[in-house]
């Protein structure tokens, strides 16, 4: 139920952030709580109250600004979705606080200086040869399990 | 007193050279899973040892020190000090390390949902856990916890062949269906609750590389060693020339070298191993064990 909640107010969060995102590429402003809620909103015939909700969340979460404009709040995105990726891969990437982050995600490899990738790829040429002389011309066929010996 | 020194000797041989004597035996590398359980136990064994040694000398000295000489009653005191600091920074650093790892992982996750694709295509897609970001950089990680994820940038996508995702992605899920992310934040919590001069960076890089010769296993059991070795080196090739560090040995390299062992499983040097893991955790509690009984 908690959980189911989580999702769904998760899924609101990136209509919303969507919706924001369009808007100012197709040159747009700001957008007060009315406005969002009178497009995403009615589509999904969601609650004024819940719309204010989730723009207050993204606003906690620094990826909208709020500004106020007389009695209502005005809302935009703090970055493009470009610039929001491009962030997200570099906290990835671990070239801030790199100890921090080191473990907080598992990447699949870490980064390889070219003198090594010259090393890594004699490597590769080598197991292709092996697996050659032990499976034959079928050492392409991948995405097959192969259960043979060496 | 003799047993409380015994496990006193016994942590810090657990502690200091042992770890190190263990990082150089690249052998154990060929069977991951085993060389895992022994570092576990190795770690579990030296701090049980070092929490032991109070409640020994304690008991050794027994009623002697409450009326016996000063300087008995002093040395049980700085024991019952020591193991109590000892107790006291694993908790700090695990509880510490455990809230920054989730708050991490919550954000980013957040993040990576926000920017992907929606969960009804993932779900589309037969896998509710996969993000796709548009970025033209190859990149590939996984997000643990809960609420896990995998990520791929696009730039992945376009670089690699469709088996060799395939060897991505197997890789990633070994990570979080073993859940090698708790693994990994138990070994940084020891390594942080030691005392700097007893910790090895060493130990740690290992311990880490043997989570992803496992989950290279999976891959090759997924897809055969060709095809994770292209992913390897084609995912190598292409990270940021800038965020190369050269740290060392490449893991790439050792990985690679190590794809073709994942075909046969090493029987026997898997059992000495797990006798040997055995024999460590089984060290402090027969001393304990042995100080109870002859008292």
């Amino acid at each position: 139920m908690a959980r189911s909640s989580v999702t769904r107010l998760g899924e609101l969060e990136r209509a919303v952030m969507e919706h924001l995102w369009t808007h100012r590429e197709a040159g747009g402003g700001s957008l007060t709580v009315r406005e969002v809620h009178e497009t995403v909103g009615t589509q999904r015939e969601l609650a004024y109250t819940t719309v204010m909700t989730v723009l207050d969340r993204l606003a906690k979460k620094r990826l909208v600004m709020q500004e106020r404009d007389g009695r209502a709040y005005r809302y935009s995105p703090v970055s493009t979705r470009e610039e929001l990726t491009a962030q997200t891969m570099r906290e990835t990437l671990g070239d801030l606080e790199a100890r921090d982050r080191k473990g907080a995600m598992l990447h699949f490899l870490d980064d390889a200086s070219p003198q090594e990738i010259d090393e890594l790829k004699a490597a590769l040429a080598e197991i292709e040869r092996r697996s050659m002389t032990t499976s034959g011309s079928t050492s392409s066929s991948v995405g097959v399990r192969r259960f043979r010996r060496v | 007193m003799i047993f409380a020194t015994v496990l006193v000797a016994l942590a810090l041989v657990l502690a200091w050279p042992v770890p190190r004597v263990l990082a150089r035996m690249t052998t154990f590398r060929r069977a991951p899973r085993a060389a895992l359980v022994i570092w576990q136990s190795v770690t579990i064994a030296a701090v049980l040892s070092a929490l032991a040694a109070t409640p020994v000398v304690l008991l050794e000295i027994g009623e002697e020190a409450m009326e016996g000489p000063g300087s008995a009653r002093a040395l049980a005191t700085v024991g019952a000090v020591l193991s109590g600091l000892m107790l006291a920074r694993v908790l700090v650093s695990g509880h510490q390390i455990g809230t920054r790892l989730r708050a991490t992982r919550r954000r980013h996750r957040d993040l990576v949902d926000l920017l992907s694709n929606a969960p009804e295509v993932r779900n589309e897609l037969g896998d509710p856990q996969l993000c796709v970001l548009q970025h033209a950089m190859p990149t590939a990680y996984c997000v643990p916890g809960l609420r896990s994820r995998v990520v791929l940038s696009q730039g992945t996508i376009d670089a690699l062949s469709a088996a060799e995702v395939g060897a991505v992605l197997a890789h990633e899920r070994a990570h979080l269906r073993e859940r090698h992310d708790l693994i990994l934040e138990f070994f940084s919590v020891m390594y942080t609750a030691l005392p700097p001069i007893l910790r090895s960076p060493e130990a740690l890089s290992e311990v880490r590389l043997l989570a992803e010769v496992l989950a290279d296993r999976s891959a090759v059991k997924a897809v055969g060693p060709v095809v994770v070795a292209r992913a390897v080196v084609t995912m190598a090739g292409s990270s940021a020339p800038d965020a190369a560090m050269g740290v060392g040995c490449s893991t790439a390299r050792i990985r690679l070298d190590l794809l073709h062992e994942a075909k046969r499983p090493l029987i026997l040097l898997s059992l000495l191993m797990f006798g040997f893991a055995a024999l460590a955790l089984g060290a402090p509690i027969s001393i304990v064990v042995a100080g109870w009984t002859t008292r």
